[in-house]
């Protein structure tokens, strides 16, 4: 049953990772970075709550904050970066952020042992679930109170004049300023919200999986959050959700004799899906 | 309303508009037509601030425009349609009016949390008087893409209105229509101004501008060759020269 | 003083390889305004299975093992063109991006599952020659990487200017449709570029190999991120740009790698990357913007 609720705890995470994603693709923004808020979510949260010994939910708090800050300053550079060449800066940046974290090292003293991040061996021993009993249930259960609320939040905003105007800027810039939108909050907006739901995320990740190292954020996670909304299609939430589903499910359940060709066939099943159906797995004509 | 003094803009070594005077006074149907690449549409570009001045000043009700952004002139009252239709074709028909409501007016009507988090039922209802007049009403919800074309320049005008604006830029709005629907736009123009829009059309089609227009000013490789009341540049021979290379009758 | 101009000389040599790379990414942007994020894994998919050719003949030269790289890249380039960009539409940007990002996890793992994930060594030409001048050293492989890659942009700049594909090619990266009006097979332009940048990685790949000595299958993801970052440098588009750019970025991240190391050398270039993106988005040789 654990086994269960630890893959359901991966499809949460996961879940939000791929929403963090989606606010700024319908804005028309590529973006390779949310691995890279993620990963700032994540060590900021881990060493508060190890470091400092702060509870969960505050912790969470900030590193949500933590990620919206590095997104909104990432944000406002990525206005002068067009198209195609913020997919490479964004990437390059992800890359950045990782290495520096490769680099990072920031340990004290706990007892006879050091604790917090050590470069490239990680950042281990982000016990707070299990040092205040948490049960595997409950964990996943609070992740997944994150994921419901993040996706209210966000179908809400496809409801909402906001979300009209996040699509038009995604759909025609040009178009959108001469009627008086202004893309510069717009887009920068929709770049920070992103940034904190990653953070968000990142904070779940680190203290589920207790042990976090730069390569847990690399372009392969930077691309699972824009797979999963394109492959699911950007006309709603729900199709980043069952994309999430479809593809860890299914590579895990389904492929779980295949072991360390899982990788392999994601590729692959990227791939095909792209060919298949290019405007994404739930797309309905006129939606 | 509108004074352009001196404007200037030049892409490299192309000159599309030179040293251009105009004014377009409150209340008028300004029309401004010239051959094509005369600089019409970089003329309208430059009044909504798509593209920056190279030199020259460009007024609107005494207020210098200067670097102010696009979205900025919109919330001063210059909105404007476009040549290409460029609508929010994914968006439905009252989505992408929703989406211009961006005037003064629309912004001090609600806070901020309402406006852009609230629900739409207001705003449906609000929008509602503007899809009637522009016949489409009955197509609210569907996608602006599925539309028919002449559907979709009514879009695109509509939208434009919904900014409230003061003073209305269209570019080339008759293109492809005909005889009919030319009538309709001319009813439809003639009702703005009777709202108090200040209108300047870009326009091709002759029947549309002779038909509408207080006066005309007529453009050709970026200077201004000829201005006056639609009779008087219909005979003037500067004119016809630029658009038939020579005299007919 | 020495030890800095060493590290700009081997730098820059090397950095030819990453010219290439950046020529690569460049000019399928420049002829189908799409990135092939997967060209990098393909390259070094490629000098992987030069290596192949030792399995079927032991001891053959390293010359051999570069040709069959060079032809193994081709042959890749096609299979991507395959299953990004024949049958995607292009008016689904998004799926075609995804789709070589796919195909990037795919090479990638398909490379780590054939070599159990351990570096493979590669044979090198000339490793064992060295110039000198006083303390000063030009290493003889280094040369040789240097000098096999100014030939391949030499070729390839011969076949865009002087060959028909050339003109085809130009003209579908210019207008696509007017080129398809002029009887021009786009489809057939659009492959046939991405067998040209194919070989081109795939002796890219090979030289990185040879000079470095070693090939790991890790070598895919920085390779990628570094070619973009030439490619921007140089300016989206542009041959001379990516080429300057390669040179530029082999010499800087070698003098980065002489006074930060080798952990923290990536992070400087990334700098970089972002320095030239807030002056000169546009990259070194900036194509001029039109009236549109």
């Amino acid at each position: 049953m654990d086994f269960y609720f630890g893959l359901i705890q991966l499809i949460g995470v996961h879940t939000l990772l791929g929403l963090s994603a989606y606010i700024v693709l319908l804005t028309g923004q590529v973006t390779l970075a949310q691995a890279a808020f993620y990963a700032i979510g994540a060590y900021v949260s881990g060493m508060l709550t190890v470091l400092a010994g702060w509870h969960i939910v505050p912790a969470l708090g900030v590193g949500g904050l933590a990620g919206a800050a590095a997104a909104c300053a990432v944000g406002f550079p990525a206005l002068r970066v067009k198209g195609l060449m913020l997919v490479i800066a964004t990437l390059a940046f992800g890359e950045g952020v990782r290495i520096f974290f490769f680099n990072f090292d920031y340990q004290i003293a706990k007892g006879d042992i050091k604790v917090g991040p050590l470069g490239g061996e990680g950042f281990r021993q982000i016990r707070f679930f299990p040092e205040n009993g948490w049960t595997t249930l409950e964990v996943m259960l609070f992740i997944w109170a994150f994921v419901i609320a993040v996706m209210a939040l966000l179908w809400w905003f496809d409801r909402s004049r906001y979300g009209a105007v996040l699509r038009a800027v995604g759909e025609d810039e040009v178009a959108a300023q001469s009627v008086g939108v202004n893309l510069t909050a717009v887009k920068v907006s929709a770049m920070t919200v992103g940034g904190a739901i990653a953070g968000i995320a990142g904070s779940l990740y680190a203290h589920y999986t207790t042990h976090i190292e730069h390569s847990s954020f690399n372009v392969l996670v930077a691309t699972f959050a824009i797979a999963y909304p394109i492959v699911g299609g950007l006309q709603s939430v729900f199709g980043t959700l069952a994309a999430v589903i479809f593809v860890q499910g299914f590579l895990i359940e389904g492929l779980r004799g295949l072991g360390d060709w899982r990788n392999l066939l994601f590729g692959a099943l990227i791939v095909l899906a792209m060919n298949l159906r290019p405007q994404g797995i739930f797309w309905r004509r006129g939606a | 309303m509108l004074e352009l003094k001196g404007v200037t803009r030049h892409f490299g070594g192309v000159r599309a508009v030179d040293g251009l005077d105009l004014v377009v006074p409150e209340g008028s149907i300004f029309g401004l037509i010239g051959p094509n690449g005369s600089g019409k549409s970089t003329t309208v570009n430059l009044v909504t601030g798509l593209f920056p001045l190279t030199a020259g000043t460009i007024r609107f009700r005494g207020e210098t425009l200067d670097d102010l952004p696009t979205h900025r002139r919109l919330q001063k009252g210059i909105a404007r349609t476009f040549q290409n239709i460029r609508l929010f074709g994914r968006l439905t028909v009252w989505q992408n009016l929703w989406v211009a409501q961006n005037s003064p007016e629309d912004r001090a009507r609600r806070g901020f949390v309402a406006r852009w988090l609230g629900g739409n039922r207001n705003a449906r209802e609000e929008i509602a008087p503007l899809l009637e007049f522009s016949g489409l009403a009955h197509k609210a919800d569907d996608p602006a893409a599925s539309l028919s074309f002449g559907e979709q320049r009514r879009l695109e005008l509509a939208r434009a209105l919904a900014a409230r604006p003061k003073l209305l830029l269209l570019d080339e709005p008759a293109a492809g229509m005909n005889s009919e629907e030319i009538a309709q736009l001319r009813e439809r123009i003639l009702a703005l101004r009777a709202r108090g829009i200040t209108i300047l059309l870009i326009e091709h089609v002759m029947e549309l501008v002779m038909g509408v227009t207080d006066r005309i000013a007529v453009l050709n490789f970026g200077q201004k060759i000829a201005e006056g009341a639609p009779a008087e540049i219909q005979a003037d021979p500067a004119v016809r020269k630029a658009y038939l290379g020579g005299d007919t009758a | 003083m020495l030890d800095f101009l060493q590290a700009v000389s081997d730098g820059v040599l090397f950095g030819a390889t990453y010219a290439l790379i950046g020529i690569g990414f460049t000019l399928v942007f420049g002829v189908m305004h799409k990135i092939n994020m997967a060209y990098a894994a393909a390259s070094v998919g490629a000098a992987y299975t030069g290596l192949l050719a030792l399995q079927v003949m032991a001891g053959a030269p390293p010359w051999v093992v570069f040709a069959c790289a060079f032809l193994a890249g081709g042959l890749l380039g096609w299979l991507v063109y395959l299953a990004c960009f024949h049958f995607i539409p292009l008016s689904h940007p998004l799926a075609t991006l995804m789709s070589t990002v796919g195909m990037l996890l795919l090479i990638d793992e398909v490379v780590v599952h054939v070599t159990d994930g351990m570096p493979q060594s590669y044979p090198a030409m000339f490793d064992d020659v060295m110039l000198r001048a006083g303390e000063f050293t030009l290493r003889g492989d280094l040369l040789l990487v240097f000098g096999v890659c100014v030939v391949a942009m030499a070729c390839l700049l011969v076949l865009l200017y002087r060959t028909r594909l050339g003109l085809a090619t130009r003209a579908v990266s210019q207008q696509p449709v007017a080129a398809q009006l002029c009887g021009i097979q786009v489809a057939r332009v659009n492959a046939m570029t991405f067998v040209i940048t194919g070989l081109l990685g795939g002796l890219a790949g090979a030289m990185i190999g040879a000079s470095v000595g070693t090939l790991s299958p890790l070598l895919s993801g920085p390779l990628t991120v570094k070619g973009l970052i030439v490619t921007v440098i140089g300016g989206l588009g542009s041959i001379p740009g990516a080429i300057v750019a390669g040179l530029l970025v082999g010499g800087f991240e070698n003098v980065f790698q002489l006074y930060r190391g080798v952990t923290e050398r990536d992070l400087y270039v990334m700098l970089l990357l972002f320095v030239f993106l807030i002056f000169r988005p546009g990259g070194i040789f900036a194509a001029r913007a039109g009236r549109d």
